[in-house]
């Protein structure tokens, strides 16, 4: 509108007072014209669909909520999901189960991630050559059946992760259809040796453990509040702890070689040499004094000065230690992953452990677990030693059908198992997934799973509360992609396969479900109707049992412990590698959740990357400042990775979180970071075969290059802000290494 | 441009102007200010549905005559339940339509039952839009103007949608502007405090609870009755 001689006055000439009119004229038309009528946003425009027929209760405008269970860890928390216009908006602890009462961490919280993320499967892929050519699911049955018929019992493997419930008994029942023994259970951060030891101290794998009810509570590497067996139950529990018994604050002491969310909580935080934890919890009964027997004879020769000498810890902190023990009772030891993940991890938590027995704590706030009426519903325990024993069976060329369902182990298998050639050998791989993450990217066949929040399920957690119980898990919402599958569906239409005349009632897995869950009503506590009872159970979410619990063995396991001395620190690989779990992203399974990466690491505030922390001490030493990118060396590979300077670790320590680093999986996860599993060396614990994580040893070297850390708090953020990094730049090209 | 059609051209653009900036002020009255006519995927009549019977003839034997009077509720049933309206599910035309064979050849019903056969939404478009940051509750005015003080259903949901008994597809008739909502609420509204007339509570006056966070100031008119304002903070509608 605006003509040459007006843009030329405006550009810089003598205004005179018609062209000021003028200018004055132009600009109150535009100005009026862009709001002249137009005072509504979009009329007409936007569709608004109606529903065509709508249940009673379904109101635009206002949620429903159904209660469900998480799936994001093995803890079982129970959820209510708000659901509004058919879409699942949010999720909240379930306040009836008294696992979590009420409250969920931030990895359940991101689990609607999970379920709406971008990155799912969603066609069933069969593997042309580097592609994946979308296939219809009778022709992936079809597929899978035929491939079976070429396979005798003992050459089809399945590997899994934990599993329970009603999947467990279908699962169990199609392994043993095909005549095969072979279901490997893996968790790549279970706590194997913890229940190994408990077996041996108490007589049960899981005890329950009342931190409410003590006055101490002193744990070895137990990271209860971020990552330990059942968090959110346990930071109930930490609550009421430090809110007292007898209105005296419970006192909390950690002794462990990273610092972890808990060992931020403590009231003292010990920095133990790594591996040494047994010894020092041998110390702490020499100092104790109250020790007699065997156990007297046992703890003699560990001496403070010793056992200082040993741990690193201060003789003046033993008998600290010693002394609120002594002081306060009952009191509660924990045996934690951390102080396990050596070769001589079973006889640290059974030094731990006798701790317990010493103190009279064993019965007191360690308990014998709920028993679930339904062993068939119980939990199959995964471990790390299963995965070993599948990667040399694989190698070995004695599979011809491998059945992968949901796990991950090209991603969390260590460097060394070069567990991607060993799968290669199995013939045909079918790969259960939620996402093309490694494992599936080498698959023959992907099927495509479910969120949670779409399907069917019934959970037995590990770990029980107050009764037992067993979660329901049931669709939130309808399915987002039509093409993805219940696991429970998969697994009876391939039972089908096999048994089609034991299963020929069942439609699906929700029929099979309801099915077997009223056959056992009485059992369950329902009485009446069927519909009522059905009802009643999918409306609460849990069914609560009532389950004997058993008796703990009181008798301390003393015979065959014998701590090793700590060894000589290697020449080469002087430093210790601590691969450390984080409360977000544990084994890397949800890496792909946009919050999780964006969330900080509770202790570092880190975001969006990896980090090595070293300490300030070993960092001087080493010329290292924060930022510097390192090369991390182990005997099996190295990794180049930028330093977080962090006093809460050992200074003969370095530790990498798990989790990043991965090759594929989704936008969110691939390329950022690195993967500590990478440069892990194949080191076992000498009486279970579990991984021993922390055995690995490395050396850290200079690259030249240093970056800025991207976290939340600390100078550095702050410099950051004052530092103008690539204002020309938009953030995505910004190259950080380059800016400092 | 010419020079001679200069001063014209200024002069026009000046009183376009000034008449677009009278035309976007806002009076605190609620005159019409139709929206565009928006072309829907069925021509749904709502004069027919919810117009004034025709007095003459009681019975609506012909169409043309006259509406049935049909209670806006009856469709729009999720009004008074919820934050938004909602559109009535389709079930809700079928469930009367399936029962009224007259008018079932009628090209409406013959595409609203092509619907219906094929289980598949009407793409229905938004007449009364507002912006996402903005919290209109219809429960709350229902409540208010029909539960409270009973006033005629069709007058209360006419004060923002305007008369759509005489519409064939509604067309929006008021601004539906910020400027517009709050010319209502700054009106001095006579209170009558719950109690004095039974089914005729405010939020105001002896109520339990107020719909804001402070209890409205109330002062007294010429005729000496005691007013106040309805609700203006923010958040009600900014959350």
């Amino acid at each position: 509108m605006i003509d040459s001689e007006s843009t030329k006055n405006l550009s810089g000439q003598a205004f005179d007072r018609r062209d000021f009119l003028k200018v004055l004229g132009f600009g109150g038309t535009a100005v009026a014209l862009s709001g002249c009528g137009n005072t509504s946003i979009e009329d007409g425009k936007e569709t608004v669909v109606s529903y065509v027929e709508a249940k009673d209760y379904v109101i635009p405008g206002v949620a429903v909520y159904f209660n469900s269970t998480c799936a994001q860890c093995d803890a079982g928390c129970s959820i209510t999901g708000k659901i509004r216009e058919g879409r699942v908006l949010k999720l909240e602890g379930n306040p009836e189960s008294s696992i979590n009462r009420g409250k969920l961490c931030g990895l359940g919280q991101a689990s609607v991630q999970h379920h709406y993320n971008p990155d799912r499967v969603r066609e069933p892929l069969l593997r042309n050559g580097d592609k994946g050519q979308a296939i219809s699911w009778e022709k992936a049955y079809e597929l899978i059946n035929e491939k079976l018929q070429g396979a005798k019992g003992e050459e089809v493997a399945f590997i899994t992760g934990d599993v329970s419930g009603h999947q467990k008994v279908l699962l169990t029942n199609y392994i043993d259809s095909l005549g095969s023994k072979n279901h490997f259970v893996y968790e790549a951060v279970a706590p194997a040796v913890v229940r190994a030891g408990n077996l041996k101290s108490y007589g049960v794998e899981m005890p329950r453990y009342r931190i409410d009810k003590a006055k101490v509570v002193l744990s070895f590497g137990a990271d209860f509040l971020g990552t330990w067996i059942s968090p959110v139950h346990f930071a109930q529990q930490y609550a009421a702890f430090r809110k007292g018994v007898d209105g005296q604050r419970g006192v909390l002491i950690q002794a462990e070689s990273k610092m972890t969310l808990t060992g931020a909580n403590a009231d003292r935080w010990l920095a133990v040499r790594p591996g040494t934890e047994g010894i020092l919890a041998l110390g702490i009964i020499n100092a104790l004094g109250i020790a007699t027997g065997d156990v007297a004879e046992l703890v003699k020769d560990y001496d403070r000065a010793r056992v200082s000498r040993d741990t690193g810890v201060e003789p003046s902190n033993i008998d600290k230690i010693a002394a609120i023990l002594r002081l306060r009772s009952p009191s509660l030891i924990l045996a934690g992953s951390a102080a396990e993940g050596y070769v001589h991890g079973m006889q640290n938590a059974d030094a731990i452990n006798l701790l317990n027995h010493v103190l009279g704590n064993v019965g007191k706030t360690i308990e014998a677990p709920v028993s679930v009426p339904f062993p068939q519903l119980t939990q199959t325990k995964g471990n790390t030693a299963s995965l070993k024993k599948l990667n040399d069976d694989l190698a070995a060329g004695k599979y011809k059908v491998l059945f992968n369902i949901a796990t991950n182990p090209v991603y969390t298998a260590p460097a060394s198992y070069k567990y991607g050639d060993s799968m290669a050998k199995a013939g045909f791989k079918v790969a259960f997934a939620h996402y093309l993450d490694e494992t599936a990217l080498q698959a023959d066949l992907v099927l495509p799973l479910d969120s949670e929040m779409e399907d069917w399920g019934t959970h037995v957690p590990e770990y029980l509360a107050d009764t037992a119980q067993i979660n329901i898990q049931q669709p939130l919402m309808e399915r987002l992609h039509a093409n993805t599958r219940g696991m429970g569906d998969i697994l009876l239409t391939l039972v089908k396969q096999r048994k089609p005349e034991e299963y020929k009632a069942f439609d699906d897995y929700y029929g099979y479900l309801r099915y077997a869950m009223l056959q056992n009503k009485a059992a369950l506590g329902g009485s009446g109707d069927d519909d009522v009872f059905w009802n009643d159970t999918l409306s609460k979410g849990i069914v609560k049992l009532s389950g004997a619990s058993g008796a703990l063995s009181a008798k301390a396991a003393v015979e065959g412990l014998k701590l090793p001395q700590p060894e000589e620190a290697d020449k080469q690989y002087p430093l210790r590698l601590i691969p450390s779990v984080t409360s977000n992203l544990r084994d890397g399974r949800h890496t792909n959740q946009p919050w999780i990466q964006e969330s900080p690491d509770p202790l570092t505030t880190i975001v969006w990357d990896s980090w090595v922390e070293v300490h300030p001490k070993k960092a001087l030493e080493l010329g290292i400042v924060e930022g510097d990118i390192v090369k991390v060396t182990s005997k099996t590979g190295s990794v180049n990775v930028q330093v977080y300077v962090f006093p809460g670790i050992h200074p003969e320590a370095v530790s990498i979180p798990m989790g990043r680093g991965h090759e594929a999986m989704g936008r969110y996860a691939k390329g950022y970071g690195v993967n500590p599993f990478g440069i892990m060396d194949a080191v076992f614990e000498g009486s279970t075969g579990e991984l021993a994580m922390h055995e690995t040893r490395v050396n850290i070297a200079k690259t030249g290059q240093r970056v800025i850390v991207v976290k939340d708090e600390g100078p550095a953020g702050g410099k950051q802000m004052g530092r103008r990094v690539a204002l020309s730049r938009s953030t995505d090209q910004v190259d950080l290494s380059k800016e400092v | 441009m010419h020079r001679y059609l200069r001063f014209p051209f200024m002069l026009a653009s000046f009183l376009v102007a000034v008449a677009c900036h009278a035309a976007t002020e806002q009076t605190l009255t609620t005159e019409d200010d139709l929206g565009p006519q928006v072309q829907q995927p069925i021509e749904f009549p709502h004069y027919r549905h919810a117009g004034n019977r025709n007095p003459v003839d009681p019975t609506n034997s012909d169409p043309t005559k006259g509406g049935m009077e049909i209670n806006c509720q009856y469709c729009h049933t999720y009004a008074r339940r919820s934050l938004t309206a909602g559109i009535p599910p389709l079930q809700k035309c079928v469930g009367c339509h399936q029962n009224i064979p007259t008018v079932r050849d009628k090209p409406r019903i013959v595409e609203l039952f092509k619907y219906w056969d094929a289980k598949k939404a009407i793409p229905w478009k938004k007449v009364h839009d507002l912006p996402d940051f903005v919290r209109f509750n219809h429960e709350r005015h229902i409540k208010r103007f029909i539960e409270q003080q009973g006033r005629p259903v069709q007058e209360v949901c006419g004060y923002c949608h305007g008369q759509v008994k005489e519409m064939v597809t509604a067309r929006r008739q008021k601004p539906i502007t910020m400027g517009w909502c709050v010319s209502c609420h700054m009106k001095e509204h006579v209170v009558v405090a719950k109690g004095a007339i039974p089914e005729g509570g405010t939020p105001i006056g002896k109520q339990d609870y107020w719909y804001t966070f402070q209890k409205p100031a109330e002062t007294r008119n010429a005729e000496g009755e005691l007013t106040a304002k309805g609700p203006n903070d923010c958040w009600l509608c900014h959350k």
